[in-house]
């Protein structure tokens, strides 16, 4: 019998997982290191139910991965954006939900979620045009249309390949 | 949908008195009033657009069109009644101004746990400009202006009571008008929400996190995203995510996008590595120009007129091991070249240049897409009157040997001949520069040590029976082989010499990599060999049914960052070759003349190597052989083995951790057509590069290319990771008989006389293309 916590989401919801899911999270992870066995729910300020909600279906799916390996140096290296599917399905919400979900992997030190939430955003501006970028995120121009052109001059280089 | 529309409308009118009016002069565009908390500007502009609530007139008015002139009568009775307490409740600041702080302090205690901890509409930190409103609006303000006054107060007080409710509260009016809608209208927020929830990931987020997007972008894209605002372009350009970029792709071929980009300092690179970790987490903590300063040879070599700083050659020559031989005078040259001035202090040390790593990338990238597209300037070489065997050059200058006897020194920037040294009475084979020094060989059976920058010959090592064929120098050791079948050590710091005996014909090419103290040979015998310098006895051959089957004219060791074991096979030794440690691994080894060399390679030993043969004591008598200088007056006639390594000899290479493991690979050239590719450890033959029409005379290799020439007067240009194609190149009138490579810089010395150079560091105005795909 797998054991239990209480978590507490910022608008008072409470949610119960398996103490092995929520150790996904090493912010929870080194909380319960801490204290021990705590019958209490453990607040989670900063994210609401929802979010949260979600983030602890990830980490269901994912409870067996083997622990990420902290190793900044090796995953520089792999720029890939490559998701896997479950993921990539996983990620298919609004871009509000996507938002939230990578602040709460932050904040919960969930890195393997923070990290494919990123390769979502990245795979959302990859291959489109400036302009086209702007209009998936809604985001204004505010050059004016002689540093657009000096801007534009300076990265042409990157086109020719 | 028959189930619902009765609903509708019902729910509306009862709904409707309690949502009446509360401000009649209140108009859209200030419609909220009043927040209390400090996010009341972004939060009036944020409610103007929320136009999925316009849906609700709507729906009252095709509905129950009559509906609004009953609700104009109660709106003044209900407002007081049911909407003044809800707002007094909400916003206490307007509506019940003289509460007590407590009671003020509670409401917005609830407030802000209620409201939107973290919504990114309407945090007014966060700079999120939404230009598309204003039509919007405007459109809703003339839709509101064509309405009776009544119907406009009603519709504005839906708007304001939802504005000012707190998030559960506005949870349930909005179930509620969900409820409430059709499947046109659902329709309608459906479309319209997609269109809202567009978030600018990158200005909004934690910079860090940014930074890790960007980082998964590839160099197109994170080029494209800097012209986005200037947010992102402030993020796009950081040195950060280009730190990133360069540590991918500089050197080495990046896996995922298959592009390499030519040499620079791994070194600095990973001296900044740590730099910019921290620096991604803080931007604030290195300003990019001290983030960057440490940029300096490479990147200066870029700009510079290609003249090395005065006064690092005399320390270059001692701590610089890696050099590089006569025609494989590629990449090694600029390895060489960075590794002399950077490892090493110049005496008067340079401002430090604060080149942003994007400017860094792009500079190599552009003469990587060059490369690719054969895009570069020629220059042509004329003044030898026959063959040229053997060619070298750094940023400034170029050699070149002939069988014209002579040896001639090159302006690369003018193309204009400095000097010619003469000397030699048969023809140059081989030769090989440093800073200081030239070194020449001839089938006149010696070799020359010039120094170069006077044309004075400073002395003449004789020794072998026969012509010098090829010869390497690095630091102290200089090896020659020759068409006496033997090879020849000499140790300029103990002044003994050696032979190494095996080869059973003319040895074409040989190379010394100091650090693993291993040597390698080419023959006409159609084998390679590898050699131990400790106990100067053969390692290994290459050779088998894979392997040459004509005059093998050229041999070159290197090691490629992308190195992978191959699976393990039995040798034809029949020795467990790798399994030390070290040996074989991924790492970045040194290789033999610098490809990877002393300083830039994390495993490299301090550059100040003990002589690489034990210093043996001269067990014979001074030999016969004419020593004009007095140099090397012990010259063995004997040394070296001549019976094949037993595998202990090579376990004690491969897996010795107290020896540097040897090069991963070799790469030779053949007059049987081919070039082919050799991995040191199993000594098996990976790969066999097919297209020359006849036989190959010469390659040159870095970590991103190989370039051969050949007797059907070619030149190719292959890939070094998969031995593929990449350009086919013509111009000799005759067979191609060396080649040097740099990252942006090719020479060909051909049977014509003629040498070409090929420049690919240029402006896309000046340059040329040159052979085809």
């Amino acid at each position: 019998m797998a054991v239990q916590i209480k978590l507490m989401s910022s608008d008072q919801a409470m949610l119960v997982v398996d103490k092995e899911v929520a150790e996904r999270s090493v912010l929870i992870k080194n909380m319960l290191d801490d204290i021990g066995e705590v019958d209490e729910a453990i607040p989670i300020p900063n994210v609401n139910e929802a979010v949260l909600k979600k983030v602890i279906e990830w980490c269901e799916h994912h409870k067996g991965d083997s622990p990420s390996t902290n190793d900044e140096e090796s995953d520089s290296r792999k720029r890939s954006t490559d998701i896997e599917e479950w993921d990539q399905k996983f990620m298919q919400v609004d871009q509000e939900m996507l938002f939230e979900i990578i602040l709460a992997a932050n904040y919960l030190d969930i890195k393997p979620l923070l990290d494919v939430g990123c390769k979502t955003v990245a795979n959302m501006i990859k291959g489109k045009s400036p302009e086209e970028i702007r209009k998936t995120f809604n985001i204004q121009n505010d050059f004016t249309a002689e540093e657009e052109e000096q801007i534009r001059r300076e990265n042409e280089w990157a086109e020719d390949r | 949908m028959p189930m619902r529309i009765p609903t509708c409308p019902e729910t509306t009118r009862r709904r409707s008195p309690r949502l009446q009016s509360v401000s009649p002069r209140r108009k859209i565009s200030n419609s909220t009033t009043c927040d209390p908390r400090p996010t009341k500007r972004k939060r009036s502009s944020g409610l103007d657009k929320k136009t999925p609530v316009a849906v609700e007139p709507t729906a009252m008015d095709c509905d129950n069109p009559e509906l609004s002139p009953e609700i104009a009568t109660e709106t003044k009775e209900s407002v007081k009644r049911d909407i003044a307490p809800f707002l007094t409740r909400h916003i206490p600041s307007q509506y019940a101004p003289q509460g007590t702080p407590e009671q003020r302090e509670q409401q917005k205690n609830a407030g802000q746990t209620s409201n939107t901890s973290f919504c990114y509409r309407h945090r007014p930190d966060l700079k999120c400009r939404r230009p598309a409103d204003e039509p919007t609006m405007e459109q809703l303000q003339s839709s509101m202006d064509s309405l009776p006054d009544a119907d406009r107060q009603a519709v504005t007080h839906v708007w304001s009571l939802y504005s000012v409710a707190p998030a559960p509260i506005r949870r349930m009016m909005l179930q509620g008008i969900l409820q409430a809608s059709c499947f046109a209208q659902l329709s309608y927020l459906s479309t319209e929400i997609r269109e809202l929830i567009r978030i600018d990931f990158i200005s909004t987020l934690p910079v860090e996190i940014s930074f890790r997007i960007l980082s998964y972008l590839d160099t197109n894209s994170l080029c494209r995203a800097a012209q986005v605002s200037r947010n992102w372009r402030a993020l796009a350009d950081d040195d950060v995510v280009w730190h990133k970029m360069c540590q991918q792709h500089i050197d080495r071929k990046c896996t995922k996008c298959g592009w390499g980009i030519p040499l620079m300092e791994r070194k600095r690179l990973r001296a900044t590595a740590k730099q910019m970790a921290m620096r991604a987490k803080d931007p604030s903590l290195f300003t990019p120009a001290t983030a960057t300063n440490e940029i300096t040879d490479s990147t200066s070599e870029l700009n510079s007129n290609g003249k090395r700083p005065a006064g690092s050659d005399d320390t270059a020559i001692d701590n610089n091991p890696s050099s590089s031989p006569k025609r494989t005078c590629n990449s090694t040259i600029s390895a060489s070249r960075e590794a002399s001035s950077s490892a090493v202090l110049p005496p008067t040390p340079k401002p430090p240049q604060t080149l942003p790593w994007k400017t860094v990338f792009s500079d190599r990238f552009k003469v990587e897409a060059n490369w690719r597209r054969g895009r570069c300037n020629q220059q042509i070489f004329k003044g030898h009157t026959d063959g040229v065997m053997c060619v070298q050059f750094d940023d400034a200058i170029l050699a070149t040997g002939s069988y014209d006897t002579t040896i001639k020194i090159w302006d690369l920037a003018t193309g204009e001949e400095i000097r010619t040294l003469v000397g030699h009475t048969q023809g140059v084979r081989c030769l090989q520069f440093d800073n200081k020094k030239l070194i020449s060989g001839s089938m006149d059976g010696h070799i020359r040590i010039w120094n170069y920058h006077t044309g004075e010959c400073l002395s003449v090592l004789s020794g072998h029976n026969g012509g010098i064929l090829s010869l390497h120098f690095d630091n102290t050791l200089l090896v020659s082989g020759s068409t006496d079948h033997t090879i020849k050590v000499w140790n300029f710091a103990d002044k003994n010499c050696y032979s190494l005996r095996g080869h059973t014909d003319w040895v074409n090419s040989v190379r010394i990599d100091t650090d693993s103290r291993t040597v390698y040979s080419a023959s006409d015998d159609s084998t390679i060999k590898m050699w131990d310098l400790d106990t100067r006895s053969l390692i290994r051959t290459f050779t088998g049914k894979d392997g040459h089957v004509g005059h093998v004219q050229q041999v070159i060791p290197i090691s490629l960052p992308t190195y992978q074991k191959p699976e393990p096979t039995i040798s034809s030794r029949g020795a467990s070759p790798v399994s030390g440690a070290g040996a074989g691994t991924g790492g970045i080894n040194t290789g033999v003349g610098g490809i990877s060399t002393i300083g830039l390679a994390s495993n490299a030993p301090p550059s100040t190597l003990p002589p690489a043969s034990p210093p043996a004591p001269p067990m014979f008598p001074p030999s016969s052989s004419i020593a004009p200088t007095g140099l090397f007056p012990s010259i063995s006639s004997m040394g070296g083995s001549e019976t094949e390594a037993d595998p202990f000899l090579i376990a004690s290479v491969f897996s010795n951790p107290s020896r540097p493991p040897p090069p991963h690979m070799l790469i030779t050239a053949s007059l049987d057509g081919t070039v082919k590719f050799w991995d040191v450890p199993t000594g098996a033959c990976t790969n066999t590069l097919f297209g020359h029409i006849e036989g190959v005379w010469a390659v040159a290799a870095d970590t991103l290319r190989v370039v051969s020439g050949a007797q059907d007067s070619m030149v190719k240009v292959w890939d070094v990771n998969t031995g593929a194609c990449q350009r086919t190149i013509t111009g000799h009138a005759g067979p191609v008989t060396c080649v040097g490579l740099s990252d942006s810089r090719m020479v060909t010395g051909g049977d014509d006389g003629v040498v070409r150079g090929y420049l690919f560091r240029c402006e896309r105005e000046e340059e040329g293309v040159v052979g085809e795909q």
